[in-house]
């Protein structure tokens, strides 16, 4: 009896070690469920045929001998997604699904807006940055963020936000001063600097002044700024009005060095005004001739 | 200006009737015989609230990518990603192509439909972000050899920007299970 359970261990101790090398061979593929996109790694697989690797942007197709690993260089995974990894052999095709997840952050994507601002304008300035990795992939584990504000003359202001999805976003007023604003959003040791042109905002106390001429009126502006002091940029157009017997006549005219001028022919009684933009300045009437 | 709202009316979107976008409890639904049904909810959306054309024209040129792309991997034709695919995403699916052409290999989706959620539209109007759960029978081929075949649910990140007539296709970024 004894002898007997021995001969069956034996048997069957033969028959299992014939048959490991046929299960050995059976084809078989595993990948770790994550990879980190761009670092090599191995497939563990088992058989002989062709691998593939499918990946959001990138195809892999090789024979292999995979009774050892198969290697998965760098490169081949840089994109984060989905992949499929599959061996085909004459049994027919295995595959196994790992997802490629994004590198360390390291670039930013920032989006300003707009390029010129008038001063003093609620929420008028607002970016958007992008945070993604060194391929491009969007890191969707949050991030910081800072976006720091300079304009010349004026201390830096700096806000950090925690990118979601990875985006970090921030909106702001434009500040009272014109000039260039620099805004520059940055991660880690990653900056990536943009600049608005902020520019007086409405004219503010708009007037003119009048001297008459042999034949006609001339008409100047005195220097035109915004109520925060800022000189309207050259080229800004102001407009003369003269309200007369005859109708309404305008005169579209840029401003030169702060100040805008204006002639008019004054026949009989005539009103002139002044306006700039959204901004009334002062009206002149005149009762005839100059 | 009108909001996109939880009381939307059915809306033709082209007089040709290729898409009809149909608004459900807050939905925007583009059911076409052609385009991928897409399912677009922007509840919630922040910073900036998104108008009601703005969400018609979203959902339309998402589900116009889409059915391009899956043309594009399935002939192998990189040209047909032009006209609503842009940026990184036109980059990479250019690449896969590319691959394809050189191993043999074509991809045949089957969209059965996506469930997208309008998460992110910027102050300025300048980019949109979307969470997006898709249905999708894949099937790659090598020659005439099917390689792999699967029902899969999959999820993706995409960023969509405005051009002068449509919104294009940006960054398409299938992400883990348990991203969203």
């Amino acid at each position: 009896m004894k002898s007997m359970g021995r001969t069956i261990f034996h048997l069957s101790a033969v028959f299992l070690a014939s048959a490991l090398p046929v299960f050995a061979q059976a084809p078989a593929l595993q990948a770790p469920a994550t990879v980190t996109a761009g670092q090599s790694f191995a497939i563990r697989g088992s058989g002989r045929g062709t691998f593939y690797l499918v990946g959001p942007s990138h195809v892999l197709k090789q024979n292999v001998d995979a009774r050892q690993e198969i290697a998965i260089a760098g490169p081949d995974v840089s994109t984060s997604g989905s992949y499929q990894a599959i061996l085909c052999s004459s049994d027919g095709c295995i595959n196994t699904t790992f997802q490629v997840l994004p590198a360390a952050p390291n670039r930013l994507s920032f989006l300003l807006h707009p390029s010129r601002v008038p001063v003093n304008t609620p929420n008028a300035v607002n970016g958007t940055a992008i945070v993604s990795d060194r391929f491009h992939n969007t890191v969707i584990a949050p991030a910081k963020v800072d976006f720091r504000l300079s304009l010349a003359g004026e201390d830096i202001s700096s806000r950090s936000v925690q990118s979601v999805r990875g985006i970090g976003w921030f909106e702001i007023g434009s500040r009272p001063k014109q000039g260039a604003l620099q805004v520059t959003a940055a991660l880690n040791d990653t900056t990536e600097p943009r600049v608005i042109q902020q520019v007086a905002s409405e004219a503010c106390g708009l007037r003119m002044s009048a001297t008459p001429g042999p034949h006609a009126v001339t008409l100047q502006t005195e220097p035109i700024r915004d109520c925060a002091g800022n000189p309207l940029p050259d080229g800004t157009i102001v407009s003369f009005t003269k309200t007369d017997a005859a109708g309404k006549s305008t005169v579209d005219t840029p401003i030169k060095k702060d100040k805008a001028t204006a002639k008019f022919e004054v026949s009989g009684p005539a009103h002139i005004s002044v306006a700039c933009g959204e901004a009334l300045g002062n009206e002149i009437s005149f009762a005839g001739r100059p | 200006m009108k909001l996109l709202s939880k009381t939307l009316t059915a809306v033709m979107l082209s007089a040709t009737g290729v898409a009809i976008l149909v608004a459900r409890c807050g939905d925007l639904s583009v059911l076409a015989a052609s385009l991928p049904k897409v399912v677009l909810s922007a509840e919630g959306l922040a910073p900036r609230t998104i108008e009601q054309r703005t969400g018609e024209v979203v959902t339309h040129d998402y589900a116009q990518a889409w059915q391009d792309l899956a043309g594009a991997l399935d002939a192998n034709r990189a040209d047909l990603l032009g006209d609503y695919i842009t940026g990184e995403a036109k980059t990479r699916l250019t690449q896969r192509i590319s691959d394809q052409k050189k191993t043999g290999l074509r991809t045949l989706l089957v969209d059965n439909g996506h469930q997208v959620k309008a998460v992110f539209y910027s102050p300025d109007g300048g980019e949109m972000q979307l969470e997006d759960r898709v249905q999708l029978g894949i099937k790659i081929t090598d020659g005439e050899k099917t390689i792999y075949s699967a029902d899969v649910t999959q999820k993706y990140l995409v960023l969509m920007t405005p051009g002068a007539d449509r919104w294009y296709l940006r960054s398409l970024e299938s992400v883990p299970d348990k991203a969203f």
